[in-house]
C-alpha cells in the first residue's frame, strides 16, 4: 500500500497575518508515487516554491496534511524539521548555492558527513557521485572556478549523494542556456532512475517538461488541469 | 531499481564538531580580508591591553621595590605614610621602643633623602640616597652588577645605578664624585634600582648621615626583624600599641598598601584601567563587527547549510570553532608582538612588565571576547529561514 512517496490532502500555507495574510496555498491535493519523476509547472506568483518548500520541511504548512513517505509533516515543531530533511531530501536550488569555500568534492560530502559519515566514506562517495555527473576531474577546484553548468552538475552530484529518498529542485536549469540546461535535466532523470530517487522539479522550462513522468500544473494556489494544448 | 530509503544515520558528538568546524575554518580562510581585519582586532586589544597593564606593572613594581628587597618584615613609618615616601622624621624613643618591644629579634634605622651628585661638566644630578647599616644591610644594595656589598665599609664609598652611569658623568668603578659636598668613591652598581623619584645610592649610614647632615638621632624609617616564631602580623599589632604616633605594617601590608594608593588615590589606576578597558572594547568592538558582517555576507550559504541539515546548534559550532580560531591565532600574534615590543625597549627606565598570568588572561579574554561576537552573530542566524534559498 505504501507505494506514496507524497501524499497531500487540503494543503493551505497562509504567510503573514491579520490584514497582511497571503494565502499562497489554498488547498492542494496530491499525490507522488515512489520513483516518480514530477515536473511543477505554472505562472509566476501561483505558489510552486511554496509547496516546495514544505515538501522540502524547510516550511510548515498552515493547515491540511502532509505525509512524506509514511512520515507526517503537519502539526511537527521546527526544531523536528532538520532532521526530517537529513534523513529524506536532496536539494536542488535555483542559483546553485554551493559553499564557494569549500571544493567541489567537499560540497558534496558535507551533507553525507551531516548525516554521519567519516570523512572517509564520504570523500568515497563523493568522488563517486562527482564522475557519475562528468565531473571527475574537476573534483579539487572551487565552485568559482567552474562554469555554470558544472556547478548545476555538482548540486545535482549534491543532492543525490546518500541516496536520499525525495529529490527537490527549483528551476534547476534556469540559470542555464537551453543546451546545458537539457544536459543536467537528463542527468538528473538518468541518475534518479538508476538510483530510485522520488523527484520534483519546479520549473518554467517547456524544453524539459519531455522528461518528466507527469506533470502537475498549479495557478493561483491551486493544482489545476493541464490546459489544453495549443 | 530499489527505491532509496531514508537515512538515518547522524555523526557523533566529535565528528559533529569536527565538520562543522572544519567548514567554519574553511569559510574564515576563504576570505582573506576579513579575516585580516578580525585578526587585526584582537591583535589591536592583546598589544593595547598587555602594554597597558604591563606598563602599569612596571610602575607598581618601581613603587615597590624597595619595600620587596628589603629584608624587613615590619616597617615603621611616619603617621599617613601609603608609598615608599618618607615624612616627618622618626627618632632615637621611637627605635628604643621598638627594640624592647617583645617578639623583636631587631630594629635598626633606615635613612633616605636626596642627594646631589655633581658632575664633571659642572651640573648636577640628584640621586635618592639610601642609608643602609652595617653588617645586616637590610636596606640594600641589590641587583649588583658590579662591586660587594662589603664594600661600602671602605671609607667615602658609595653604590649608584648602572643605568645612570652616563646621565653620572661616565661614572666607573673607583670614580670620585662630589655628593651633596661630600667627596665620595663609586664601589659598585645596582641595576634597574630606579623608582619615580631619582635613582637609588647606597652608602653606609654613617656615610650617608654626614653627607645628607641627617642628625644621628633622626631616621626616615624603622625596619624591623621579628624574632623566630612572630609572626609579622602580630608583630604589627604590639608595636602599633606601643608606638601610635607612628604608622606601622608588616612588610605585606606595606607593598598592598603601595598598590592600593596607587590605584585609589592617583590617577594612574585610573587611567590605565580605562585604556585597558578602551583596548577591550575596541577589540570587542572589530570582532564583533567583522564576524557579524561575514555572516550577513554568506546568509545564502548559511541558509543552504540550514537547508541541507543543519541545525542552529550547527551552526553555533561553526561560529564557535571559528571564534577560538580567531582568539587564539590573534592572541597569539598579538603576544609575539608584545615580546617583540618589550625586546626592543628593554631599558632600565619603565620596559612593561609581562608575567604568566597575563599570557593565560589573555588568551582566556580574547577567546572570551570572541566568542562574545559569535554569540551576537548566532542571534543574527537564529531568525535565518532554511526557506530563503529557493528565493
Ligand atoms: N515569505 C513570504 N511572505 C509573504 N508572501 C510570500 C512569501 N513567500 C512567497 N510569498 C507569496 O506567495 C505567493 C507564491 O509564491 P511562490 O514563491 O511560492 O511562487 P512561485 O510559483 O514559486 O513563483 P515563481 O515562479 O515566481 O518562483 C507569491 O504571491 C509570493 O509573493
Ligand atoms: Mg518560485
Amino acid at each position: 500500500m505504501n507505494d506514496l512517496a507524497i501524499e497531500l490532502r487540503g494543503l493551505t500555507k497562509t504567510y503573514g497575518t491579520g490584514a497582511l495574510a497571503f494565502q499562497a496555498l489554498k488547498g492542494i491535493d496530491l499525490q507522488v508515487k515512489t520513483g516518480e519523476f514530477m515536473m511543477l509547472v505554472g505562472p509566476s506568483g501561483s505558489g510552486k516554491t511554496t509547496l516546495l518548500s514544505i515538501l522540502g520541511c524547510v516550511l510548515s504548512p498552515t493547515e491540511g496534511e502532509a505525509v512524506l513517505f509514511g512520515e507526517k509533516l503537519h502539526g511537527r515543531k521546527e526544531s523536528e524539521l532538520p532532521d526530517l530533511r537529513l534523513s529524506y531530501i536532496g536539494f536542488i536550488f535555483q542559483g546553485n548555492n554551493l559553499i564557494p569555500a569549500l571544493s567541489v568534492e567537499d560540497n558534496v560530502a558535507f551533507p553525507l558527513e551531516l548525516r554521519g559519515a567519516s570523512r572517509k566514506q564520504a570523500l568515497i562517495e563523493a568522488r563517486d557521485v562527482l564522475s557519475a555527473v562528468g565531473l571527475s576531474d574537476k573534483m579539487k577546484r572551487h565552485p568559482n572556478d567552474l562554469s555554470g553548468g558544472q556547478r548545476q552538475r555538482v548540486a545535482v552530484a549534491r543532492a543525490v549523494a546518500g541516496r536520499p529518498p525525495l529529490i527537490l529542485a527549483d528551476e534547476p536549469t534556469a540559470s542555464l542556456d537551453a543546451h546545458t540546461g537539457q544536459q543536467v535535466t537528463e542527468l538528473l532523470k538518468k541518475l534518479s532512475t538508476e538510483r530510485g530517487h522520488t523527484v520534483v522539479v519546479v520549473t518554467h522550462d517547456n524544453r524539459i517538461f519531455h522528461f518528466a513522468d507527469r506533470t502537475v500544473h498549479m495557478e493561483d494556489g491551486l493544482l489545476v488541469p493541464a490546459p489544453a494544448q495549443p | 531499481m530499489k527505491a532509496a530509503q531514508p537515512i538515518r544515520t547522524r555523526p557523533g558528538f566529535f565528528r559533529r564538531w569536527l565538520t562543522l568546524g572544519t567548514i567554519g575554518v574553511r569559510m574564515m580562510f576563504f576570505d582573506r580580508l576579513k579575516l585580516l581585519g578580525t585578526l587585526f582586532g584582537v591583535v589591536f586589544a592583546v598589544v593595547l591591553g598587555n602594554f597597558q597593564v604591563g606598563t602599569f606593572l612596571a610602575l607598581l613594581f618601581k613603587n615597590r621595590m624597595f619595600v620587596e628587597n628589603a629584608v624587613a618584615d615590619v616597617w615603621i613609618t611616619p603617621p599617613g605614610t601609603r608609598q615608599f615616601q618618607g615624612g616627618s622624621p622618626l627618632n632615637d624613643a621611637q627605635l628604643n621602643r621598638a627594640r624592647s618591644t617583645p617578639g623583636v629579634a631587631w630594629a635598626e634605622p633606615l635613612v633616605l633623602q636626596t642627594a646631589q651628585l655633581k658632575l664633571p661638566n659642572g651640573g648636577s644630578e640628584p640621586v635618592s640616597l639610601v642609608g643602609t647599616r652595617a653588617p645586616r644591610f637590610a636596606g640594600g644594595p641589590w641587583n649588583l652588577v658590579a662591586g660587594e656589598t662589603e664594600a661600602l665599609l671602605q671609607p667615602d664609598a658609595v653604590f649608584f645605578e648602572d643605568s645612570e652611569r652616563e646621565k653620572f658623568g661616565g661614572l666607573n668603578l673607583g670614580s670620585v664624585r662630589e655628593l651633596s659636598g661630600h667627596h665620595v668613591r663609586a664601589v659598585g652598581f645596582t641595576w634597574g634600582l630606579l623608582p619615580f623619584a631619582p635613582a637609588f645610592a647606597f652608602a653606609e649610614q654613617t656615610l650617608a648621615r654626614e653627607i645628607l647632615k641627617q642628625p644621628a638621632g633622626s631616621h626616615t624609617f624603622l625596619m624591623v626583624g621579628a624574632a623566630p616564631g612572630v609572626s609579622p602580623v602580630e608583630l604589627r599589632e604590639r608595636l602599633q600599641r606601643e608606638l601610635p604616633d607612628t604608622r606601622v605594617m608588616t612588610r605585606d601590608e606595606y607593598l598592598s598598601e603601595i598598590l592600593t594608593y596607587i590605584l585609589t588615590a592617583t590617577q594612574i589606576g585610573m587611567s590605565f584601567g580605562l585604556s585597558t578597558f578602551m583596548g577591550l572594547l575596541v577589540g570587542l568592538i572589530t570582532v564583533a563587527l567583522s564576524m557579524f558582517s561575514s555572516v550577513v555576507d554568506n546568509m545564502r550559504q548559511f541558509g543552504t547549510i540550514k537547508a541541507i541539515g543543519a541545525t542552529t546548534g550547527d551552526l553555533g559550532r561553526l561560529l564557535f570553532v571559528q571564534a577560538i580560531v580567531y582568539g587564539v591565532v590573534g592572541s597569539l600574534v598579538g603576544l609575539g608582538l608584545m615580546a617583540a615590543m618589550v625586546q626592543g625597549i628593554r631599558n632600565a627606565q619603565l620596559t612593561p612588565i609581562l608575567p604568566n598570568l597575563a599570557v593565560g588572561i589573555t588568551f582566556t579574554l580574547m577567546i572570551g571576547v570572541c566568542l562574545l561576537a559569535s554569540v551576537l552573530a548566532l542571534v543574527r542566524l537564529r531568525k535565518l529561514e532554511p526557506a530563503m534559498v529557493f528565493r
